[in-house]
């Protein structure tokens, strides 16, 4: 008996759909535009936080050694760092090259460096990450290689790492609380379009509760109405995201200079699984609010 | 089989549209319920198939006190009761067969079993060729044939109508009554409300007669 209860309601579900189709596409369509404008919202998230971890990824460790070392011990201490972290690039730096990179810096003023008795600067070891690392993860291994002898000072660029830190935060931060803005405000957009559809069938549900269907038999059909709506407006929003991702985001990223390289996250199955997901019970929980605001009224 | 004991039925602000009401109506029993508009008829039957409830007072239908039931309990309840109203309450956009059909789906019936037994019920009301037919296209009379083989279609012990025959002009009336009567010789019991004194006086039965929300006479 349940087996062919359920074939009922669902081919009810479908007939409705099928007998209504104006309001059934508004609410596919308005969950549809909530679910891509959500998407887009997570896609952009993730390219803010691919972009600042880039960005954390360019800021290198200078390490300033010990006046008083050999370039065999520099270019020593250089070896033992490379086999200890093998993530970074090491690169050591004698104390004449480091003047003569001075002098063509200054380029015109580079005179002044002629009344030098001997050379002031030290060797340094350049330290260049050859994956991308947050900055909290620059910021430990600064720590790390300051401990190391001979190493008389560690320059990060911790300023800049704390600022782009600050960035990263108030990104995830405002994100996740404009995320939920969108989903709640979806939410009951969608309960509303819904409760349209179902206010349009009053005449229906007094007469299925005249003739003794439980709450739950009259909200059945309408649950899985919601469902395959919000699973249409899903994958409708699947469409557009894929097309967004594939196509017009990297004519984006070209457009501006500071965002090239820059690649969005691939969407993958897992990715996609979820949006139908979450489509189908924004469909699923407007429906039920709906009709359990009408069969309350 | 129902038993009313000082009902009372207040909306906040307004006088008892139901004052003090106790009455009794046997199993197989056939009564009309009278009076004039705004006497209290339809919701005394609003209370029978609990679409309301008394504001005080106890009502007993086949065995259960409606004041204490629960709500999912409701649904059963009214799957013992057969509801008529004077303006039929088909959906339009589903067939005569499918309109009949609908107070058997709700039990879980299976598809078969419910085409044969609406068709068997449109075929005591006489409309049996029509079955395919949308309600829009029927005439007003035989749209409330349709609605009195949808109530009568899961077999009910009770059999309420609302103003039945309102819309409906004497020859139609005769043959509306005329399957009330048909289904009260089953042994269903019938109360059937109206306003049309011609009615009670052409066809003698028990009658219940309100007026501003108390029970008048009995006879």
């Amino acid at each position: 008996m349940i087996a062919h209860v359920a074939w009922r309601l669902s081919r009810r579900a479908l007939v409705n759909l099928w007998r209504a189709p104006l309001p059934s596409l508004v609410s596919v369509l308005t969950i549809g535009l909530a679910l891509f404008l959500g998407a887009t919202f997570v896609l952009g998230l993730f390219s803010a936080q691919a972009l600042l971890t880039g960005w954390g990824a360019q800021a290198g460790v200078t390490l300033y050694l010990d006046r008083a070392i050999t370039d065999d011990q520099g270019r020593a201490l250089a070896q033992r760092i490379r086999g200890d972290e093998p993530q970074v690039e090491v690169t050591y730096v004698d104390r004449a090259t480091a003047l003569k990179r001075l002098r063509s810096d200054l380029g015109d003023l580079a005179g002044a460096l002629d009344g030098l008795t001997q050379n002031p600067l030290p060797a340094s070891l350049e330290i260049t990450p050859r994956v991308a690392l947050a900055p909290a993860d620059v910021r430990v291994l600064a720590a790390k290689l300051s401990q190391m002898p001979s190493v008389e000072q560690v320059d990060y660029g911790r300023e800049w790492l704390d600022k782009l830190e600050a960035l990263g935060r108030g990104v995830r931060v405002f994100g996740a609380g404009a995320l939920f803005a969108v989903l709640g405000a979806a939410l009951l957009v969608v309960a509303n379009t819904i409760r349209l559809a179902v206010y349009a069938r009053r005449d229906e549900i007094e007469i299925m509760k005249l003739v003794g269907a439980t709450d739950r038999y009259v909200r059945a059909p309408f649950l899985m109405e919601g469902a395959l709506q919000g699973l249409i407006g899903a994958a409708l929003a699947l469409g557009a995201v894929v097309v967004l991702q594939k196509w017009l985001l990297p004519q984006a990223t070209q457009a501006f200079a500071f965002a090239s390289g820059t690649v969005a996250p691939d969407i993958l199955a897992p990715h996609m699984a979820a949006l139908l997901g979450i489509g189908a019970m924004v469909g699923l929980f407007g429906s039920w609010l709906a009709v359990a605001r009408f069969l309350r009224t | 089989m129902i038993k009313l004991f000082h009902v009372k039925k207040v909306y906040p602000g307004d006088p008892p549209v139901l004052d003090d009401i106790t009455m009794r109506v046997e199993k197989g029993e056939f009564v009309w319920l009278t009076g004039p508009s705004g006497a209290g008829k339809s919701t005394l039957l609003k209370l029978l198939f609990c679409a309301e409830l008394p504001s005080s007072g106890q009502i007993i239908v086949g065995g259960r006190n409606i004041g204490r039931i629960t709500q999912g309990a409701v649904p059963y309840l009214r799957r013992n009761i057969g509801v008529v109203f004077q303006d039929f309450k088909l959906l339009d956009n589903r067939t005569v067969l499918e309109n009949v059909g609908y107070a058997l789906e709700v039990l879980g019936v299976s598809d078969w079993d419910i085409r044969d037994r609406s068709l068997e019920r449109l075929e005591q009301v006489g409309l049996k060729h029509k079955a395919l037919s949308l309600p829009k296209r029927l005439s007003g009379g035989e749209q409330q044939r349709v609605a009195i083989a949808r109530a009568l279609v899961n077999e009910p012990t009770i059999l309420l109508a609302d103003e039945p025959t309102g819309n409906l002009d004497p020859g139609l009336t005769a043959s509306i009554l005329q399957l009330l009567f048909d289904a009260n010789a089953r042994g269903t019991t019938v109360i059937v409300a109206t306003h049309d004194r011609t009615l009670l006086t052409r066809y003698h039965k028990r009658t219940i007669a309100l007026d501003k929300g108390r029970l008048v006479s009995d006879a």
